[in-house]
């Protein structure tokens, strides 16, 4: 199962590379749409990814906390 | 999960000499059966005339527990406060046709028996009119643990002198890379290693081994690898914005895990969005999980409580809603109106013994 999703990432971003179509700013209009801005959501995916390090075996390792929540 | 293609960062105003930026205030709320955090915090960005961009945070994380893994042994409740802080520092560099944006940032996390620290450098390289950006960023971690008895045993005012058990170290590289596919159609793929080396168990944690209980002992290396892409479009016409995305994670204690989401936007005009997700989360257990029937003597190199070295699936269902606060225009809060409140409500049905959770959040972030 991994393997087959590791190959779907590389199709993907080999897809992604070979698509390199410019899109002009002006043509960005509907890109800039808070739906479209992952990083308007920066705020409340601070906490839920701190969530998930103290609760999944796979998430962080990089930003660690305390020991408190159980995070290690 | 980085995704920047379309971030609309606030910039100074050249052409005025003015310094503009962001302030966001939250609220943060978890709750499952023994354990509840709640966690203000806030954090800002300013941005020079220059073009440098300063930011920092603050989080104050209230844990209230009764778990053993924070260390009791009965069912008394008590209350943990984690403090931490944040502070960058970025600039963007114009080459004409390329871009390259540099962020150098501090990390700072107390509380009575951990203090976690970190630097991470950071940088995006912007090519095609912005169309396809590289990014990169580098981080080190250095935390130090300690272990303070309740009741006891934590006097000093330094973590070292309350029962140091240990230290962690960490390494993090990562890379991603983001393509505008169309005027409605954005990709991102991206890879994260991690290393982290020395105390990686939990100090106050025990297990039965062989009928007796004996302190956690995990693996003091670790190496963890997560490939993640991310897929978002729009239908302009009715303001649908659908995003997949989907998490590949392994690493060398035997974990691996898949995290597909999904995720759908709707605008309902004057300012409103709403937005539903769905995360499943399903990971395979370490090679020193326990084994059915529990550790015998002969298993008792690395031996674990945590609920996270085990295999589980856990679903996640969540709702939010953003209000663009124009209404208040007209009223005395007048100076919040460029601003925006956030309404956030997910359910987290854990496969683990954690059991069920609700992660509630809210915040106000108002540019100025």
């Amino acid at each position: 199962m991994i393997q087959r999703t590791l190959a779907l990432a590389l199709v993907l971003a080999a897809f992604a590379a070979a698509g390199c179509v410019t899109v002009h700013p002006y043509e960005r209009e509907f890109l800039a749409r808070p739906s479209m801005d992952g990083s308007s959501e920066d705020g409340e995916t601070a906490f839920r990814a701190h969530v998930h390090d103290s609760r999944e075996g796979a998430t962080g390792g990089h930003n660690s906390t305390g020991g408190g929540c159980g995070c290690n | 999960m980085l995704f920047v293609l379309s971030a609309s960062t606030v910039r100074a105003d050249e052409s005025s000499g003015r310094w503009t930026g962001q302030v966001s205030l939250w609220g943060n709320y978890y709750w499952e059966t023994s354990t509840r955090v709640e966690a203000p915090g806030a954090a800002f960005r300013l941005s020079s005339p220059q073009g440098i961009d300063v930011h920092g945070d603050y989080l104050m994380d209230a844990i209230t527990s009764a778990s053993i893994a924070a260390g009791v042994s009965s069912d008394r409740r008590f209350t943990e406060i984690r403090n931490q802080g944040s502070l960058g520092v970025g600039h963007e560099f114009d080459f004409g046709t390329e871009q390259l944006r540099l962020d150098v940032s501090g990390r700072v996390s107390v509380e009575p028996d951990y203090v976690a620290t970190g630097v991470t450098l950071s940088g995006i390289l912007s090519m095609a009119e912005r169309c396809s950006l590289i990014g990169f960023s580098l981080g080190y971690i250095h935390d130090d643990v300690g272990q303070v008895i309740q009741g006891g045993a934590s006097a000093g005012a330094a973590l070292s002198n309350r029962g140091r058990v240990g230290q962690l170290e960490g390494i993090q590289a990562g890379i991603w890379y983001s393509q505008i596919l169309t005027a409605t159609s954005v990709l991102t793929v991206g890879y994260d290693l991690v290393h982290n080396s020395g105390f990686l168990q939990n100090a106050y944690r025990q297990v039965q081994v062989a009928g007796m209980l004996t302190p956690e002992h995990h693996p003091d290396e670790r190496t963890r690898h997560s490939f993640y892409g991310r897929l978002a479009w729009i239908v302009p016409e009715s303001d649908t914005a659908f995003h997949l995305m989907y998490r590949v994670y392994v690493d060398d204690w035997g974990i691996g895990a898949l995290t597909p989401e999904a995720r759908i936007y709707q605008g309902l005009g004057g300012g409103v969005t709403l937005r539903l997700r769905y995360r499943y989360y399903n990971q395979l257990h370490s090679y020193f999980a326990p084994p059915m029937g529990g550790y015998t003597a002969m298993d008792s190199l690395y031996v674990t409580a945590d609920q996270k070295m085990g295999e589980f699936q856990s679903h996640l269902i969540g709702f939010h809603a953003m209000v663009q606060l124009h209404f208040l225009s007209e009223s005395p809060l007048a100076f919040l109106e460029q601003g925006r409140f956030i309404l956030s409500f997910d359910y987290y049905l854990q496969g683990s013994r954690f059991g069920n959770a609700v992660i509630a959040q809210a915040g106000v972030e108002v540019p100025f």
